[in-house]
């Protein structure tokens, strides 16, 4: 009884040294590439171009990151990319809310089909939208701004946080809402004054789903900002190669710099990114 | 049930409030709308009007580079493509990458889920190592593991030489760079399979199993016949959100190889975007967008029919 309750449901795999073993290959797998990457960005390239190579570096330098940020506008990069995430996030927290509310708690006529609606974009190739959305910016002179990517990203991440709100609040009691309303709110006072605050940590999740799809995106960020001085990190990232040459320390330095921002919301708010991501998130 | 009596008390109960929040106390209707209306402009704006500027231009012959006005030219977009070679190769990438990495996924996902889901006295570093590859962007994922398969002083041909086997010249060969952007594509999406089907597998109400081992069946046996049908649904969702997602692969190979040698990795989006943003070609363009737009509705179609069989 008790061995059967200590090992997990549906693992074959069981006792002390099983366990060591998956720990071992879990964390290489989810960790060695980051790890592998913060190395290079530490080497000289002496040593990275040394024979056999080397795994740990021996005369670690910081060097690297120095030059990150002296031969492109690295800080640039990470100020676009950062405004870009926030701003789409607010937007589509924002929209999100109000349209979430409307779909969990008035009795709308045709929810079924606004629902089914909102998971058919959910899974829509925002790539086939490229010749269109390249045209209407360019048309609204938007190429080159923030605005061109703020735009896409928050419809990138509207469906997802709309169909998880909408959960959130159906689990949020009514009665708290009307006693609010009796009290004096309208309807929207009491959505903001009482069941944003309450679905909070649900809102929070949502929030940082939709700022990691926004700092992930590359393929728009690509076709519409190219001025060096508005392209976020990983399409400035690419500006780090030469025509010939490939500066593998430094291009490794700027990946680290990119990276640690959003390590730092996941480790943070692991738990609760974990329970937005099984609740309805999607994201190759 | 419970809906329409909690909202007959609120229209019961007639609160004294000012004309002004009165008036702004609306209707059900019209305060759906209201709040629906952001939403649904941004959705116009963004999605519906360019889809329908995307059918219209792919009936265009409108190059930026030629500096011709836009010409209408029927189904000449779709000919071309019938007859253009890389058309045809980028698509037959992109399906293949589609049936290698997608079930690849599902297989190392599973594998990594059930390994996390053994007891483990401390759990976030189980839980960070499935997070992390998630939240890396595809772009740095595709830029990591170029360096991991750089023929000289990448690790992977380290580690292959220390087991005494010959380093391979990854990115010079079709073959072996479509093997390493398939590595890297299933390492980055697998995590977030394995997070999916660790949710399900949790859920898993251990009782079944104890009955299971009353009844003196195998920890093999339990699996295939407890633990995977129950996981089916959270599996088929997955699976569903990574084939559209496969289906538009751009960031890893744009990376690693940039489509090459020739055109041996390039994916259809890859394509669209050449042919959109360096050849300014739109209105070729939009006629391959129209493709990968079929086929990804496809497959959205038959995501929605198991949503609303399972109703």
């Amino acid at each position: 009884m008790t061995t059967t309750t200590a090992s997990g449901p549906g693992s074959f795999l069981s006792g002390k040294p099983l366990r060591a073993i998956a720990a071992i290959i879990l964390l290489v797998n989810g960790m060695f590439p980051a790890l592998w990457i913060l190395f290079t960005s530490l080497k000289t390239e002496g040593e990275l171009t040394a024979k056999p190579i080397t795994w740990f570096p021996h005369a670690p330098t910081l060097q690297n990151y120095m030059q990150a940020f002296s031969d492109q506008p690295l800080h640039l990069f990470l100020f676009n990319s950062f405004m870009v995430a926030l701003l789409s996030t607010v937007l589509t927290l924002l929209v999100s809310v109000l349209a979430a509310y409307a779909l969990a708690r008035l009795n709308l006529k045709h929810r079924g089909l606004i629902l089914a609606a909102i998971i058919a974009v959910s899974t829509f190739p925002l790539v086939t939208l490229l010749v269109p959305l390249f045209e209407i910016m360019r048309t609204l002179n938007l190429l080159n701004t923030w605005t061109a990517l703020v735009l896409p990203y928050t419809v990138l991440s509207l469906p997802v946080c709309t169909l998880m709100l909408v959960s959130f609040f159906e689990g949020i009691p009514r009665d708290l809402e009307n006693a609010a309303m009796i009290d004096g709110c309208t309807r929207l006072g009491a959505l903001f004054k009482v069941v944003v605050p309450l679905c909070a940590p649900g809102v929070f999740t949502a929030g940082i789903l939709a700022f990691v799809n926004a700092w992930d995106e590359f393929l728009l960020a690509l076709s519409f900002n190219s001025n060096p001085q508005l392209r976020t990190l990983p399409v400035g990232i690419q500006l780090y190669q030469g025509e010939f040459a490939f500066p593998w320390p430094v291009i490794s330095a700027a990946l680290v710099v990119g990276i640690v921002p959003v390590a730092v919301l996941i480790v943070i708010f692991q738990e609760r990114v974990v329970s937005g991501l099984t609740a309805g998130g999607i994201k190759g | 049930m419970a809906t329409t009596t909690s909202l007959k008390i609120s229209a019961d109960v007639e609160p004294r409030q000012a004309a002004w929040v009165r008036w702004l106390d609306l209707s059900d209707r019209s305060l759906a709308i209201l709040l629906l209306a952001p939403a649904a402009l941004l959705l116009a704006l963004i999605i519906v009007y360019p889809v329908c500027r995307l059918a219209y231009t792919s009936f265009f012959s409108l190059s930026l580079t030629s500096g011709l006005p836009a010409e209408f030219a029927g189904l000449e977009n779709y000919r071309l493509m019938i007859d253009d070679p890389v058309f045809w190769e980028t698509t037959w990438n992109t399906v293949l990458i589609t049936v290698i990495t997608v079930p690849g996924a599902l297989i190392v996902g599973l594998g990594l889920a059930l390994m996390a889901n053994l007891p483990f006295r401390t759990q976030w570093p189980v839980r960070l190592s499935l997070l992390i590859p998630w939240a890396l962007p595809l772009s740095f994922a595709g830029l990591i593991f170029a360096w991991f398969f750089h023929s000289e002083y990448g690790v992977v041909n380290d580690v292959l030489n220390r087991v005494g086997l010959p380093g391979v010249i990854w990115f010079n060969s079709p073959n072996w760079a479509f093997a390493a952007i398939c590595l890297t594509i299933i390492w980055k999406t697998s995590s977030f399979m394995a997070l999916i089907i660790l949710a399900g597998l949790q859920t898993i109400p251990r009782s079944l199993y104890e009955a299971a081992d009353v009844d003196g069946a195998g920890r093999l046996r339990q699996f295939f016949e407890i633990t995977l049908p129950l996981l089916k649904p959270s599996i088929v969702v997955a699976l569903i959100f990574r084939t559209i997602t496969s289906l538009q692969t751009f960031d890893i190979p744009y990376m690693m190889t940039g489509g090459g040698p020739g055109t041996s990795t390039a994916t259809l989006a890859m394509y669209i975007h050449q042919n959109t943003v360096s050849f300014l070609d739109l209105g070729y363009g939009s006629a391959l967008a129209v493709v990968m737009f079929a086929l990804s509705m496809c497959v959205t179609a038959v995501y929605l029919r198991m949503i609303r069989t399972k109703e």
